[in-house]
């Protein structure tokens, strides 16, 4: 009787064997003399929440930049829930569930909202080849930009070109795009950068309220936001991890105060690293 | 289905601005009976002008050579004409298809760079063009043109008769066809790829969409269409000479795309009518200064409608919402 009552948890018994949603180890790139990202090792758990914080110049948006593969590393590697991307394009990291969104806000000019979200729906569902189907007629992918426009606060303007609507507003349908993509691993570059404060609150709930299942690596510069958000902080500095730790441990430690916490204020802010 | 999943829908607009261009058409047949020959020109250079909207408006690649499609078209036509093809549907398609594979090859040179490199590359290529069909004067005729296009009666039935009644319907009708297909093109869902690979490639490709073979295929597209126009003239005047594949052809297309407002089938087909139709009244006005003329409305409109001729359609929608004259949307 208790074998077949265990039988069934047998799964779960496994489950933290399976591979991380993103492990990268020994990444680095030199442009020149110049090392940008100095052997970085750094492990993402499905459903992780992990804040990469660091001064102007750590290198932090060029690590995203590797990982998302914009740029090529000069060596390392990354795996994707347990497979080797490293030599991938970043359309197909893209489509294996590694997104990112950007500093500043890339969106399509002209476009819709809707039209944003119904592009990266059309793009997980392997239909922007189809050149006479008619984008209104596919019953999923109304309701599925629904339910994102709607949990996102999105509703009043879904119709409304992007380039008529506030930075705040552009920076959710940002977030929409990437979670229509439905991504293993989200990378999101300072969020809430640049949006006023006011606009500011509803994209730090949609933070909160990411699937539980992704796991997210955000950039962030706003400490209270990387408090609320996040479960450990990796510290960069001159592209190199100075230090992992939950925020509590972060805030304690004197060698992050002498490189990042401690230098706003100070003149050497402006000089970045 | 809530206000958030009920999609405006598009076909509605798409439909009437048809049938706005079938009726201008009609229009034209009755009241411009003796100007049938520009009604036809008209006609068959919208084609070059759609398709370099595809090219520029949609997939945001301008280019300075889209003429070389367009002249290919009409020298492939000509040639299969004069090798014994008299059906002009047919003579379309061969157009057409010279103009598909010369796109292929126009944009798999012109996609290897970027920016104004790339504009460059496509002035090069439509130079290229250009002397090559000077040179080769067994097949273009070079620089005398080809003539001798005798064209059979359409499917048999319907012949070209003297006044180019026939040949402004067929190239109207063909027109249309077009304009259709590409409307359903531009809003499915390549359509909307395309258009947000014109704006910013780069982020398409962060959502898993590969850009280049996109491009590619709007090339090859593009050429079709303008292949098509290509053919289409050839019958319809009888001749093909060496400005059909010009840099200055090319460069009116710009010009034309941009006064009726790119990113748009309707402003290209727009912007084709009203500036051939100017140049056609001012230069009979005033054969000597009627460029000056052109080129100062020109001006006018890009500095004071710069999004070209047809958005002003939507400001005027705008006006009228504002008075309370017509319901606001939303």
């Amino acid at each position: 009787m208790t074998a077949l009552s265990a039988a069934p948890t047998a799964p779960i018994l496994l489950a933290p064997a399976a591979p991380p949603a993103l492990a990268v180890e020994g990444l680095s790139k030199s442009f020149g003399g110049l090392t940008v990202a100095n052997e970085i090792d750094l492990t993402l758990a499905r459903g992780d929440r992990v804040a990469l914080i660091g001064p102007n110049g750590a290198g932090k948006t060029t690590f995203v930049n590797l990982v998302s593969g914009l740029l090529a590393p000069s060596s390392g590697r990354i795996d994707l829930a347990g497979e080797d991307i490293t030599g991938l394009s970043d359309v197909e990291r893209a489509r294996r569930g590694l997104v990112r969104s950007f500093q500043v806000s890339r969106l399509f000019h002209g476009l819709s909202v809707r039209e944003h979200i119904e592009l990266a729906l059309l793009q997980r569902t392997k239909r922007t080849n189809q050149f006479f189907a008619a984008i209104g007629r596919m019953a999923d992918i109304a309701d599925e930009a629904a339910e994102l426009v709607e949990r996102l606060g999105l509703a009043d303007i879904v119709d409304t070109r992007i380039d008529a609507i506030s930075y705040g507003q552009q920076r959710l349908t940002d977030i929409a795009m990437s979670l229509a993509l439905k991504p293993k691993v989200l990378l999101l570059d300072e969020p809430a950068a640049g949006v006023p404060t006011r606009d500011a609150g509803r994209i730090l709930d949609v933070i909160d309220a990411l699937p539980a299942d992704i796991a997210v690596l955000m950039i962030e510069h706003d400490m209270d936001l990387v408090f609320r958000f996040a479960a450990r902080v990796v510290v960069l500095a001159s592209g190199r991890i100075i230090f992992t730790g939950t925020p509590a441990e972060i805030a304690k430690d004197e060698q992050v105060r002498a490189a990042y916490l401690g230098v706003y204020g100070r003149e050497e802010e402006r000089h970045g690293r | 289905m809530s206000a958030v999943t009920a999609r405006p829908s598009p076909l509605r607009g798409d439909f009437i601005k048809l049938a706005a261009v079938a009726l201008a058409g009609l229009a034209a047949l009755v009241l411009f009976p003796n100007d049938l020959g520009l009604m036809t020109r008209i006609a068959s250079s919208a084609f070059l002008v759609v398709s370099l909207d595809l090219v520029t408006g949609y997939a945001g690649i301008a280019t300075l050579g889209q003429a070389a499609l367009f002249g290919l078209g009409a020298y492939a036509a000509a040639n299969a004409n004069l090798a014994g093809l008299g059906e002009p549907i047919l003579m379309v398609a061969v157009g057409g298809l010279a103009g598909a594979v010369a796109g292929l090859i126009f944009g798999a040179v012109v996609l290897r760079s970027r920016g104004l490199a790339q504009l460059v590359l496509t002035i090069a290529l439509v130079q290229l063009v250009h002397e090559a069909a000077n040179k080769l004067s067994d097949i273009t005729g070079g620089s005398d043109g080809l003539s001798g296009i005798d064209v059979a009666p359409i499917l048999g039935a319907f012949r070209f008769d003297l006044y180019g009644r026939t040949g402004f319907v067929f190239a109207l009708v063909l027109l249309l066809a077009t304009l259709a297909v590409l409307s359903v093109i531009v809003r499915s869902p390549f359509g909307l790829k395309l258009r947000a690979i014109g704006r910013d490639p780069g982020r398409v490709r962060t959502l898993g969409a590969a850009v280049m073979p996109a491009l590619l295929v709007t090339f090859t597209l593009s050429g079709a269409v303008a292949g098509m126009g290509g053919a289409i003239e050839a019958i319809s005047t009888g001749v093909v000479g060496l400005d059909s594949v010009s840099f200055e052809r090319s460069a009116m297309a710009l010009v034309m795309l941009v006064l009726g407002g790119s990113g748009s089938l309707y402003g290209a087909v727009a912007g084709t009518a009203v500036f051939m139709g100017l140049e056609s009244i001012i230069s009979a006005a005033n054969p000597f200064h009627w460029l000056i003329i052109v080129g100062v409305l020109l001006i006018v409109v890009v500095l004071f409608v710069p999004r070209g001729l047809t958005s002003l359609a939507g400001d005027v929608r705008r006006l009228l919402a504002i008075f309370g004259l017509r319901r606001d949307k939303r």
